[in-house]
This record gives structure tokens, C-alpha cells and sequence, in this order.
């Protein structure tokens, strides 16, 4: 076994990942260049799960590859594990690496090498004996449900049982922190979920803490704690999962937030719901479901009858939000009442007619 | 035509036919011996250094790249006239088997570099990113992870190589070699006995087809197709 690294054993909820004023910068001719990564600044604490979310080309790549020093900070400081990894040399870089998994969205198997000879690659790398490694790559296996399959090539596993591979060998050596590339982008909706609770379970059995980066809600929705959205190489969102997609927020309308929600109506929607509906049209946020549900079911007495004509609900990793539309018919004066009483138990939006 | 090869003294053409295959066989090895290894570690630094490279050095990629570029397009019977005072320098002697080796070497060490090269490119650029984000060290990842991910298309390469050789060997009569070229022309070609050349082209068929065989078999075998 190689020896430990640097700083001792975090302790869960102390920073292990910092990214302070990071820029990265790359040069596309002689005088033109692209920012992949602009000014970004976040923190990940220790045996958290944290999601950054974004269109392909938001930079999200280039981000997650600056923590393990694939990429260099053009300026800013990455601190890993207590160390600033900005400076370090190619071979003292090594020695962090060990500490960091990696998942890929293609995989990224040695085809050369079956499944058992993939996971025990990086012990390999890190020194153990090879009595050592055989049991930890029957352990790993059995982890990820493979443990039939170690003589097999990759060419002769599925997509999803590749991914569990990758899985498999990115904990091989029993790192800190797992990154996870995409882990789930070139994989069915069922296999999806496979993959997805095996991260959850590797974050909560293991205490890795994940950072993973993905261009689909669901993967935020059903591992990570806190999640950033990331835009044109920016940061313009963080916080709690539930807080960042409960909320009803002008400025979402049409960024990656708004887009992935879809529960908003879209114009068509519109169309379709005026064909059937004369009332008064708002969004409630479904944050404090109970709430809504006691006002909605005191219409009645307001004088007024509603209509949900749009909407529904997610479940996160520890909570549940959602956005529900509504059609309120009545007087004019009850419709109001009956808004504001809903609009004082939870965020509503008056929805805008094209 | 059976009877013109039933005729023929093999007491004389049976002998003469064996050592120079022999001849052929020992120009082709030794060449490959060398060869064989410079130009695998040649094409591991050309595709190492490019830009981008696990070992990205500009002025070691341009330097080997220009050198490739202007020794392989050299015709070979050019080459080994050309090659023939260096040769006189290196073995001390101008004429023979080994001169023939001599400038074979050089040929085929820098077509070797350029095979190997293009075969290392088609391998995926993610599975040495995922090595690397394992913390392996260059020269592990380059012997651990390259080498065997491009190991069978390397075989075919090798074997392409070692056919060419036998081709270049077929021109070593012209600094006083041996081998199968020799044979045809000297035995055959100038005495007029066109079936003794053909003797020549049955061996030289042989061979290849044995070659190309055995390579297909083992690339097969590795590459598990």
C-alpha cells in the first residue's frame, strides 16, 4: 500500500474540494481563445454528494477535471484534500490522483484487460500485493454485482455493466473522492438507475464523497445533496438541490433550470389549456405540498372553482418539489382573495399570456 | 512444364535454392531484430511528443517527424547505394549480406516508426486519460496501457514490416549479397532458365503466405475476433 497522503482523515462536513476564483482558458489560434471555466468558486464538503449541472459546452468537463489536475487553472487555486493542487508537478500530482476515482461517460475500459484485470489496474498503480488486489477486486465486484463476470472483456458487457466496471475500478483503491464524468449520459433510462444507485450506495455505505457532473435532472434529482448550475463557464446557481428547483424564479425562464423543470406551461401548452379554461391562470410552487393542498381544498368557501391544468411533482434525493398551474374560476374579488391566500402558504407566479 | 522442372539438375538447384533461403532468412531476421525495437520506441516518442502528447515536445516530435519524412521516401536500391560508404565506415566492408543489413536497418527502423505510430493514434484517447486520473506514470501508461490496447493492430503492422524486409533483401545481389533475389536473377534470369527464377517465386510465396498466416492468427488471437 502506498503511502498516506498529506492531511490525515477528514472528518465528514469539512471542506475536501476548493475551488477559489478558478479560470481556465484555452487557446484556439493565434489571438482567440475560449474560457471554459470563468471565475468559478465553490466548496464540497466532505461525504456530500455535489452535482454540477449544465448544457454540453457549459465547461463542465473542463471543471470537473480540474480537481484531479487533468486541467490546469489558467488562475485561481483548486485545493484538494487540503492541498493546493494548483502548482504541483506531474508526478507529485500522481500521488493526489491516487485519492480521486474517476467515472467516464464512455467508459473509458482497457480493452486489453478483463473485467477483474480493469478493476485491479489502479491497485496495481498504487502498489499492492497481489494477494492484496484479488481480494479487492472480489470485493468490488461483488460490490457492483458483477462478480460473474471478472474474466469477461469489455466488448462482451453491456453498457450498464461496463459503467459498473468503471465504478468498480474508480473505488478500487479506496479513494476519497469519486468524480463521476457524465457517468450516466451514454446509458439507457433503465440502466440509468442502476448506475445511479450504486453511486448513492458507494456515497453512503463507502462515505465517498462525489462530485458529478451530468447534463440530466435526474441524475441531480436522485444522488446529489447540493448541486451548482453552470452556464457559459459560470457558476450561476448553487445551493441545495430542493432549494435551486423548488423555487419559482423569474430569471429561470429559459436557463438550464427552467429548461430541465418543465413544468412551467410552454406557449402550446397554452394554447391548449385556453381551448378548455376561462380562469385566471397561476403557478404554485408544490415546496410545502401539504399546505397547498389544505388552501386548494378550501375553494369552496372562497367562491371559487379551480382547475389543474399543467404541472407535477419530482422527488430529490431528501425532499420533493415541484409546480403545479392551476385555472381559478369565479368573481374577480373571490379569484383574488382565494390567490393571495394560496400566494401567503406558498411562492405563486401569475401566469404570462403570449 | 512438370517435365522442365523433372529435367532440372536439382543436385545443383536443390542446394543452391536452401542456402539461399537461408541467406533470405538471415538478412530478414537480423534486420528485424534491430529494427524491430528502435522503431517500436521511435513511433512511441513520434506519437508521444506530438502536441498534446503524453510527453508533448515539439522540438522532439518535429526533429524524428522530419527525419521519417526524408529517409522512408528514398527508393531502397537508391538507399543502399547511397548507404554503401557509411557501411564501409560501420562494418568494414562495402559489399556482402551485411551491407544489405546495414541500409535494411536503416530503411526499416523509420518505416517501423511510422506503422507504430499510426497504430498507436487509433487508440481511444480516453482510456489513457482514465489511466492517467488513476495516477500511473508516463512510462507506465505507455507500457501498461498503450503497448497492450494497440498490440494486435501492432502485429499486423510488424508483419507488413517483415514482408516488406523480404522484399528489400530481394535487391542485396546488387552490392554482392545473396538470398532469393540473387538466386533468381543470377541462377535464372541471366542463364535464361525462367523455371529456375520461378523456383525463386514459388520459395519468396511461401513464405509471405506463411507469414501473413501466422500474423493474422496471433492479431486475431490477441484482439479476441
Amino acid at each position: 500500500m502506498s503511502a498516506s497522503f498529506a492531511s490525515g482523515p477528514q472528518a465528514p462536513g469539512d471542506p475536501l474540494i476548493e475551488l477559489s476564483g478558478v479560470t481556465r482558458t484555452f487557446r484556439t489560434g493565434r489571438s482567440s481563445s475560449v474560457t471554459a471555466v470563468d471565475n468559478v468558486s465553490f466548496t464540497v464538503r466532505t461525504g456530500e454528494v455535489y452535482g454540477v449541472i449544465g448544457f454540453s459546452g457549459a465547461g463542465k468537463s473542463t471543471l470537473i477535471r480540474l480537481i484531479n489536475g487533468l486541467e490546469r487553472p489558467t488562475s485561481g487555486t483548486v485545493r484538494v484534500l487540503g492541498r493546493d493542487i494548483s502548482g504541483l508537478s506531474e508526478s507529485q500530482l500522481r500521488h493526489v490522483r491516487r485519492r480521486i476515482g474517476m467515472v467516464f461517460q464512455q467508459f473509458n475500459l482497457f480493452s486489453s484487460r478483463t473485467a477483474a484485470g480493469n478493476v485491479a489496474y489502479p491497485l496495481k498503480v498504487a502498489g499492492w500485493s497481489r494477494a492484496e488486489r484479488e481480494k479487492r477486486v472480489a470485493e468490488l465486484l461483488e460490490f457492483v454485482g458483477l462478480s460473474d463476470k471478472a474474466d469477461s472483456y469489455p466488448e462482451q458487457l453491456s453498457g450498464g455493466q461496463k459503467q459498473r466496471v468503471g465504478i468498480a475500478r474508480a473505488l478500487a483503491a479506496k479513494p476519497d473522492i469519486l468524480l463521476a464524468d457524465e457517468s450516466t449520459s451514454a446509458l439507457d433510462p433503465s440502466t440509468t438507475g442502476e448506475v445511479l444507485r450504486l453511486l448513492r450506495r458507494a456515497n453512503e455505505e463507502l462515505g465517498i464523497t462525489i462530485v458529478a457532473i451530468t447534463h440530466e435532472m435526474e441524475v441531480i434529482r436522485a444522488i446529489a445533496d447540493r448541486v451548482a448550475v453552470m452556464d457559459a463557464g459560470r457558476i450561476t446557481e448553487e445551493g441545495l438541490v430542493y432549494d435551486v428547483f423548488s423555487s419559482v424564479r423569474e430569471e429561470h425562464q429559459g436557463s438550464f433550470v427552467g429548461s430541465a423543470l418543465k413544468d412551467r406551461p410552454t406557449a402550446e401548452d397554452l394554447q391548449r389549456i385556453r381551448a378548455g379554461t376561462s380562469g385566471r391562470l397561476v403557478t404554485v410552487s408544490l415546496k410545502d405540498s401539504s399546505a397547498v393542498s389544505a388552501t386548494l381544498g378550501r375553494a369552496g368557501q372562497f367562491g371559487v372553482t379551480f382547475q389543474i391544468v399543467h404541472g407535477g411533482m419530482s422527488t430529490t434525493k431528501n425532499a420533493s418539489y415541484g409546480l403545479l398551474t392551476i385555472a381559478v374560476e369565479g368573481p374577480d374579488e373571490a379569484t383574488q382573495g382565494f390567490i393571495d391566500q394560496l400566494a401567503a402558504v406558498s411562492p405563486v407566479e401569475e401566469v404570462k399570456e403570449q | 512444364m512438370i517435365e522442365q522442372y523433372q529435367n532440372l539438375d536439382w543436385s545443383y538447384y536443390g542446394p543452391e535454392l536452401w542456402s539461399a533461403t537461408q541467406e533470405t532468412l538471415y538478412m530478414v531476421a537480423f534486420t528485424f531484430a534491430i529494427s524491430g525495437g528502435i522503431g517500436l520506441v521511435l513511433g512511441m516518442l513520434l506519437y508521444t511528443t506530438r502536441p498534446g502528447g503524453l510527453l508533448a515536445n515539439a522540438g522532439v516530435y518535429w526533429t524524428l517527424n522530419t527525419v521519417v519524412n526524408t529517409i522512408r521516401p528514398i527508393p531502397f536500391i537508391i538507399l543502399l547505394a547511397a548507404l554503401q560508404p557509411m557501411a564501409l565506415q560501420i562494418i568494414g566492408t562495402g559489399i556482402g549480406n551485411d551491407v544489405v543489413i546495414h541500409a535494411m536497418v536503416w530503411a526499416s527502423t523509420f518505416g517501423i516508426a511510422r506503422i507504430v505510430e499510426q497504430n498507436l493514434v487509433s487508440i481511444d484517447p480516453g482510456v489513457i486519460e482514465a489511466a492517467r486520473a488513476m495516477g500511473a506514470s508516463r512510462l507506465r501508461i505507455i507500457l501498461t496501457v498503450m503497448l497492450p490496447e494497440a498490440f494486435g493492430p501492432l502485429i499486423l503492422g510488424y508483419t507488413f514490416v517483415v514482408i516488406a524486409l523480404i522484399d528489400m533483401s530481394a535487391l542485396a545481389g546488387i552490392v554482392g549479397g545473396g538470398g532469393l533475389g540473387n538466386f533468381a536473377i543470377t541462377e535464372g534470369y541471366q542463364r535464361f532458365r525462367h523455371e529456375v527464377t520461378w523456383l525463386a517465386v514459388a520459395v519468396v510465396v511461401v513464405m509471405v503466405q506463411l507469414l501473413q498466416i501466422a500474423g493474422n492468427l496471433a492479431a486475431r488471437k490477441v484482439l479476441r475476433r
